[in-house]
């Protein structure tokens, strides 16, 4: 009855994840950037959606949108603003910056042909007890190496930014 | 032809139904904010005693809807140099998260919008939504007072958030799902989660009270030292649109709360009238809007870092160990109840009588300091 909603959302969420994408990397004010790559990371959490992985979709909007995007923007805030020079980074880096991308984009393109059958999304009970098992048990060490790596980081800034109590 | 409810085509009915949730949605958050503010001035007037509005309408009932006219009449302002797309799509940005988390309130039984199984995920991830249009709303007036407002709205709910989500953890680990209907019908009786749980509810609480911007925590729209904060360059049906959201945020938060501690719809009679149960649920949610009006009425604002100071040195603390405590014990007893209550009564116990006496301890280092400060420059000063 509502078969054509599945494609419809895909192509409503691939054009949000290229286009915002785009406009993240051609725009010159910081904040729309921001706000587009929200609108990217929302994107993303819509094709975890059609994949039947709502927990998965759900945490990257909890923690893509609702803090690392505040994060960048509490960060611009507190910095001065003033008009950048389009494509700072990108002056006459044209035919490496393109080479780069082929060696990265060829690959993907095949890979992404080649799939002959997609796996069937789980039926039942959503992807919470899968996700929750296989990350304590199969994924338990590299998961305890970036909470870790994440500490240190934690721990670092707050040594940088410490003042001398005298 | 296939017929769905009420002899309806299945195909018309899931649209309508659609349009039906959404609408109820919107007429609850309207409802919802009118009651809510008519509640506080009328319940604050009581306190600071007052009589509050009575001019129109019997108990000045039909002041919030004058109000909301008024507001709705009012000329469409904007400043010349605010960033225009980002201004006008705030609001919107602010009040579509909120709207967005009546789908998995549990009403009454057989009366939720969806059964999600990962609903207290989903009401957390919509909570935290709701700082982006707060930030860009005080970015994009392009006022100071509004930038100060957006800076402190996100670090304020950026720290807060974690506390938050620690306490729903708890009550999770106990009860072992992530559903609210799952959680509601895992407390019939009496003995609700409040009774086991207490410190995850006080843990949750607090860190409420900061992510809905209310009283002891609102310092993003601070009046006496912001002007209004991020509302500052908003006005007319804009700002009205903000306060919907933020009542809204508040009945949300609540009804988390009543699920959650205290049970959701079950009450006397709902299993013989089960329509009561939504009678329960809102009666037990107002209980929750009702202490919010009661906090703030009472409470004095904080300031930044005794703010942060909070959430990092004290709360987020507590509810780790409270967490760590609440693993160990549902492993280690086959009736964890009993454990758990006396464990996490002893923590909210620590909390109370523990919070005035290192404040105490504070306040006495603060004075001798500043005794010895001042003596070092009267020595200074001496001729």
């Amino acid at each position: 009855m509502f078969d054509f909603l599945e494609p419809l959302f895909f192509a409503i969420f691939s054009v949000g994840i290229i286009g915002a994408g785009v406009c993240v990397v051609i725009l010159r004010r910081i904040t729309a950037q921001a706000l587009f790559m929200a609108l990217t990371f929302a994107s993303m959490a819509g094709m975890f959606l059609l994949l039947g992985a709502e927990t998965i979709a759900l945490f990257q909007v909890l923690i893509y949108v609702g803090a690392i995007t505040i994060l960048i923007l509490f960060g611009v805030m507190f910095t001065k603003q003033d008009d950048r020079g389009y494509g700072l980074f990108f002056q006459e880096q044209t035919p490496w910056a393109a080479a780069f991308t082929l060696v990265i984009a060829v690959p993907v393109v095949f890979l992404a042909f080649s799939f002959k059958d997609p796996i069937t999304p789980s039926a039942k009970g959503g992807d919470l007890i899968p996700l929750a098992a296989s990350l304590f048990t199969d994924y338990a060490f590299p998961f305890e190496i970036a909470s870790v790596l994440l500490l240190a980081a934690l721990v670092g800034a707050i040594v940088l930014v410490k003042r001398d109590e005298q | 032809m296939p017929i769905g409810p009420f002899g309806i085509d299945p195909v018309i009915w899931a649209v309508l139904r659609l349009v039906i949730a959404a609408g109820l949605a919107v007429f609850l958050v309207l409802n919802g904010a009118l009651a809510q503010i008519f509640l506080e001035r009328k319940i604050q007037a009581v306190m600071q005693d007052r009589v509050g509005p009575y001019h129109t309408g019997p108990f000045g009932l039909l002041q919030t809807f004058a109000d909301a006219i008024k507001l709705l009449g009012k000329e469409d302002i904007r400043a010349k140099l605010t960033d225009a797309p980002f201004f006008l799509a705030a609001p919107a940005i602010v009040f579509s998260p909120m709207l967005a988390s009546f789908v998995v309130l549990p009403f009454g039984p057989d009366f939720v919008g969806a059964n999600l199984n990962v609903g207290l995920l989903y009401l957390t991830t919509l909570g935290s939504m709701t700082v982006l249009g707060i930030v860009i709303a005080g970015w994009a007036s392009n006022n100071k007072y509004s930038l100060m407002g957006g800076l402190r709205s996100a670090g304020q709910l950026i720290s807060y958030e974690v506390p938050q989500i620690l306490g729903l953890v708890t009550v999770v680990l106990y009860v072992g799902s992530l559903s609210m209907v799952d959680i509601t019908n895992a407390q019939p009786g009496p003995l609700v989660n409040f009774l086991i749980l207490p410190m995850a509810f006080v843990t949750y609480l607090i860190a409420a009270l900061a992510e809905t911007n209310r009283n002891p925590f609102d310092l993003p729209e601070a009046e006496s030292e912001l002007v209004a904060g991020f509302l500052t360059e908003y006005s007319g049906m804009r700002w009205g649109i903000f306060f919907l959201a933020e009542y809204g945020e508040v009945t949300v938060v609540s009804a988390i709360m009543a699920t959650l501690w205290f049970g959701g719809w079950h009450g006397p009679g709902v299993d013989a009238l089960p329509i009561l149960g939504v009678l329960w649920f809102t009666l037990k949610t107002y209980m929750f809007v009702l202490l919010f009006i009661w906090i703030r009425a009472t409470l004095p604002r904080l300031r930044i870092d005794q703010l942060m100071g909070f959430c990092w040195k004290v709360l987020i603390p507590l509810a780790l160990v409270n967490i760590m405590a609440t693993a160990v014990l549902i492993l280690a007893f086959a009736d964890p109840r009993l454990p758990l209550a006396i464990v996490n009564w002893i923590l909210v116990a620590a909390l109370v009588f523990g919070l005035p006496f290192t404040q105490r301890r504070r306040l006495l280092r603060f004075r001798a300091r500043t005794k010895e400060r001042v003596a070092m420059r009267n020595v200074r000063l001496a001729p």
